[in-house]
């Protein structure tokens, strides 16, 4: 019997070893994917048993931190500017989370590697375990200045500000916007019901407008439109443009007009770029178009950051859209901002930001380091260039043409933002109008891009109000009360 | 040890040479006792179980737990009885045997202690509601009542042989045991919130009776397979290379084939109905040495499976989970929520795992039965779990290795079975709560809370100690010194 014993021994040895590698399957190798399992309440309340790390502001506002709740005996996420921060700072639920809080993850839980060392070094102190703080490029006042601004006038818009020189983001605002304290609750039931209410409401407070909604550009495209010219044609400022009262379009029925139909300058068909520009003339920029390829076009819109789909900053942005348009009256729409193409408030302050630093785009970002407890920098994020849309001499250019649209008497944003409304500041801008709808019947959305001081460029803005009619009367005052209030906090 | 130096030390008996074996030098290559061996592996059980206490109050609340010396104190008492039990019993017996089991049984009670303080007296956790405060205590006498069956197993089978005698007694008794549940109203038999018919409750104390059923039937096929082995072994025609037995010897297999799916009809417990068929499979196949048996019980038990899951719904619910547990975590039926909860814990628990009492393994229905293992894996890890698997390892190995040694066929066929069916037991067991395959709950031998399940182990031990003792014990050596009588040995 000793033979089949032998044998007996072996098939327990197998049965042993399917275990023992079973085991090691399941714990090993299948561990992460249980955890990231919805509906696993080990992984969500394990984070919830140690202080997740605070997200704070360039001036060292708190915006989100964590604070132990003597009810549950956990740890509760608070968002003390509630809807002001929300479309940055996104939130942290049971069941997912969004912006920073979603990005910064790994640094905010404390599970990054780079915080493993401190980790075991608590763990041996006996100290409790604690996530890393994340500091923002935002500036606290700036960021009022935009909620409030987008808040005021009430309807629904997006807004960024940028460091122009290191592309770092100064104010990111969103409206409507949602409280994430809501989100933030322990109590399932309510977190499902408030859950549920947001993404009911027909506003879409949970859409974040300033990076992940597309809006028509309109006029303020025509910076885009300026730079191809200059840059594949040689023109500049001085140069007499075609600019008729009508632009016929080749194979189009209705010709291109002007705003309200008017004529260009003094009517005589021919004025100066620069003239064109101040005044936003259509034909002029039309014509443009026409006389552009449809690759240098989107050439040079790539290089300001169309057509992108992987920026993140590190939150993730949506694309703005710049297709090939072969058709010469469809290119003639697209080089005044109409036809298919999309901007988000981002790409106009992308646009603006690179012409203020003399053709050079930096990488948008938000995050500027991430801090351990013990206050030792884990990270510092080094300000990156993402292209170099145009030369020094085309940015000089096209900032003299911007600085027209708000200085001379006969520009669009003379009055909404010309030196008596700034308080002395130059800025340096394009309006647009968007047509909307079909036939255009539905309401303008308003577009402004600007960048100020117009010498110095210390901030650029991009805003966008969905249904705000002109640019220069919807968005034009809330990029002048962002720049005000930035540029009275750190100096002009 | 020496059995030379001092003829009046003979082992005849067993149990008187038992003092005299210390203290003497090891100076022949005779099989020595080992119970030195075996009071250090003890002691450095006793510091483990303790360590592990210990752990489990610093990882909930920061402190030793309060009862630490005297709980230490009882579980030295018990495997120290235990020892001196096996000294005066069996002092050739195998000296890894009940270390390991001690070990086991230890942790075991470490972890419903761990349980148990869950959500209790301020602790973090959820309370489990199938424990009260007691369980512990209750689970430290079943413990006592378990090393008391094992001493009095033997102190009673001084030979393995004498069971033989009772084949067919303690078949009856393990056949009446196994089906009494199942006749038993579901108000006595029902395990609560399942339907499983496994167990007798009465007055408040219940029994498992399957749990000495399967020592009973091990017993019985051992006697029963000894006598007819030459018939099983030689008849037949071979086809295909196969040796076919002659259809009226398959008569009994297919009795217990019959058995086994009478258990998992009538009382819903595939895990023990597979334990049980297994058992008798590879008993036949030890006894025969026809590896047709084993062909065709795996085939009969493939094919048993499949009919039954085309037959009962709760059968085929086991494989439906099995295959996609995540779909059905919130369905009533199937429900796969304990099953995918145990997995998260384990995943939880990773490689090093969380300590004790740091875990969350409450969430787990039942966890501190069937599911205990997943319990040790959330707080032990990967490792806690290898280790434990590898001392039941190291149970069937020593198990099979005295039926290697045994000489007696009953003996070398009773102790492969109970060996095998550890292997078996926890195989099925651990194979079902980590997903490798479809759960059936049975218990995780010395681990899972209950009492009929450990003191059956214990008792199981104690055979296969007893065997190993007849097994590495000495042949008498001649009384007078003329090399002319001839000693036969016994056993």
């Amino acid at each position: 019997m000793n033979h089949a014993l032998r044998r007996v021994s072996l098939i327990c040895l197998v049965l042993f070893v399917l275990l023992l590698v079973n085991v090691n399957y399941v714990q090993g190798f299948e561990a992460s994917s249980l955890a990231n399992e919805p509906g696993n309440g080990r992984t969500f309340t394990s984070t919830l048993q140690f202080q997740r790390g605070s997200i704070i502001t360039a001036d060292q506002k708190t915006v989100a931190y964590s604070k132990m709740n003597k009810t549950f005996g956990e740890y509760q996420r608070h968002y003390p500017f509630g809807k002001m921060y929300a479309p940055i700072t996104g939130y942290d639920t049971l069941f997912s989370q969004t912006g920073i809080e979603q990005t910064e993850n790994k640094e905010l839980s404390g599970s990054d590697p780079a915080l493993a060392v401190h980790n075991l070094i608590d763990l041996i102190t006996g100290k409790q375990k604690k996530g890393a703080t994340v500091e923002l490029t935002i500036n606290s006042v700036a960021q009022q200045a935009a909620y409030n601004a987008l808040k005021t006038q009430g309807k629904q818009a997006g807004v960024v500000a940028l460091n122009p020189q290191t592309g770092a983001v100064l104010a990111t605002a969103s409206y409507p916007s949602f409280d994430p304290n809501q989100l933030a609750t322990l109590n399932g039931t309510k977190l499902i019901a408030n859950d549920k209410q947001l993404l009911k409401d027909p506003n879409q407070p949970l859409l974040n407008r300033a990076l992940n909604a597309t809006f028509p550009p309109g006029s303020s495209f025509k910076v885009v439109t300026s730079s191809t010219a200059m840059t594949d044609k040689g023109i500049n400022p001085n140069t007499q443009v075609f600019a008729p009262t009508q632009l016929k379009l080749p194979g189009a029925p209705q010709p291109l007009v002007n705003f309200d139909g008017e004529a260009c300058g003094n009517g005589s068909g021919r004025v100066p770029l620069i003239t064109a520009f101040t005044l936003s003339c259509n034909t002029a920029f039309g014509n443009l178009g026409l006389h552009l390829s449809a690759a240098q076009l989107q050439r040079q819109a790539n290089l300001f950051g169309f057509n992108n789909p992987n920026l993140t900053i590190p939150l993730p942005v949506t694309p703005s859209n710049f297709p090939l348009y072969p058709d010469p009256a469809q290119r003639a729409g697209a080089a005044i901002g109409q036809e298919s193409d999309t901007v988000t408030p981002l790409q106009e302050a992308m646009v603006a930001a690179a012409i203020a630093n003399q053709g050079t785009l930096m990488k948008p970002y938000m995050v500027d380091k991430v801090t351990a407890p013990d206050l030792t920098a884990l990270s510092t994020t080094q300000p990156t260039v993402l292209s170099h849309p145009v030369t020094p001499a085309v940015a000089t250019n096209v900032t003299n043409m911007m600085i027209q649209v708000t200085q001379s008497p006969q520009g669009t944003a003379h009055v909404s933002a010309g030196t008596q409304a700034t308080g002395g500041i130059v800025i340096a801008a394009k309006t647009g109008t968007a047509q909307n709808g079909i036939n255009n019947s539905g309401l303008d959305d308003a577009v402004f891009t600007c960048f100020a001081p117009a010498s110095n460029p210390k901030i650029a803005v991009g805003v966008v109000v969905k249904g705000g009619g002109q640019g220069a009367d919807a968005a034009a005052p809330i990029a002048v009360k962002i720049i005000t209030a930035y540029l009275a906090a750190v100096g002009n | 040890m020496s059995a030379i130096a001092s003829p009046s030390d003979q082992p005849l008996g067993g149990g008187r040479n038992a003092a005299a074996q210390d203290g003497q030098p090891a100076s022949a290559p005779m099989p020595q006792g080992r119970r030195r061996t075996e009071l250090l592996m003890l002691a450095f059980v006793v510091g483990v179980v303790m360590l592990a206490y210990a752990n489990v109050g610093l990882g909930l609340n920061g402190k030793v737990p309060a009862g630490m010396f005297a709980y230490g104190l009882s579980f030295a008492a018990l495997v120290g009885a235990a020892h001196v039990a096996v000294r005066w019993l069996a002092p050739w017996a195998d000296p890894l045997l009940l270390p390991l089991a001690a070990l086991l049984n230890g942790l075991g009670i470490v972890m419903i202690y761990r349980l148990q303080l869950a959500g209790r007296g301020g602790n973090p956790g959820v309370q489990i509601s199938t424990m009260s405060s007691n369980t512990t205590a209750f689970q430290v006498a079943y413990s006592a009542a378990g090393i008391a069956a094992f001493v009095a197993v033997l102190a009673l089978v001084r030979q393995p042989r004498t069971l033989q005698r009772y084949t067919y007694t303690l078949g009856a008794i393990g056949l009446v045991l196994l089906a009494l549940p199942a006749l038993l109203p579901n108000s006595i038999s029902e395990v609560p919130g399942t339907t499983a018919k496994i167990q007798i409750s009465l007055g408040g104390f219940t029994v498992q009776p399957e749990e000495f059923a399967k020592l009973a039937l091990a017993v019985f096929f051992a006697g029963y397979l000894v006598a007819k082995r030459d018939v099983l072994a030689l008849a037949g025609r071979r086809v295909l290379g196969i040796d076919l037995p002659r259809a009226r010897d398959l008569g009994p297999v297919l009795i217990a084939w019959g058995a086994s799916l009478v258990v998992l009809i009538f009382e819903s417990d595939i895990g023990t109905s597979a334990l049980f068929f297994g058992l008798f499979v590879v008993m036949m196949y030890i006894a025969t040495q026809r590896s047709s048996w084993l062909i065709i019980g795996f085939l009969l038990f493939v094919f048993g499976s499949v009919v039954t899951a085309e037959l009962f719904q709760h059968v085929r619910d086991r494989f439906i989970v099995w295959l996609d547990p995540f779909k059905y975590v919130h369905t009533v039926v199937p429900s796969s929520f304990q099953l995918v909860q145990g997995l998260y814990g384990l995943g939880f628990g990773g490689v090093l795992g969380r300590g004790l009492g740091q875990g969350a393994p409450y969430n787990t229905p039942l966890v501190q039965s069937d599911f205990i293992i997943t319990a040790f894996g959330e707080e032990l890890g990967l490792t806690g779990v290898m280790a434990l698997l590898i001392i039941y390892g190291l149970i069937v190995q020593r198990g099979l290795r005295a039926a290697i040694a045994v000489r007696d066929p009953f003996s070398k066929l009773l102790a492969g079975g109970l060996a095998f069916v550890v292997a078996l037991q926890v195989f099925v067991i651990v194979g079902g709560v980590t997903r490798l395959i479809p759960l059936t709950g049975i218990t995780t031998p010395f681990l899972s809370q209950g009492g009929s399940s450990l003191i059956s182990s214990w008792m199981g031990i104690a055979l296969l100690m007893r065997i190993s003792d007849t097994a590495r014990r000495p042949a008498p050596q001649p009384i007078q010194d003329e090399g002319m009588t001839q000693v036969v040995r016994a056993g």
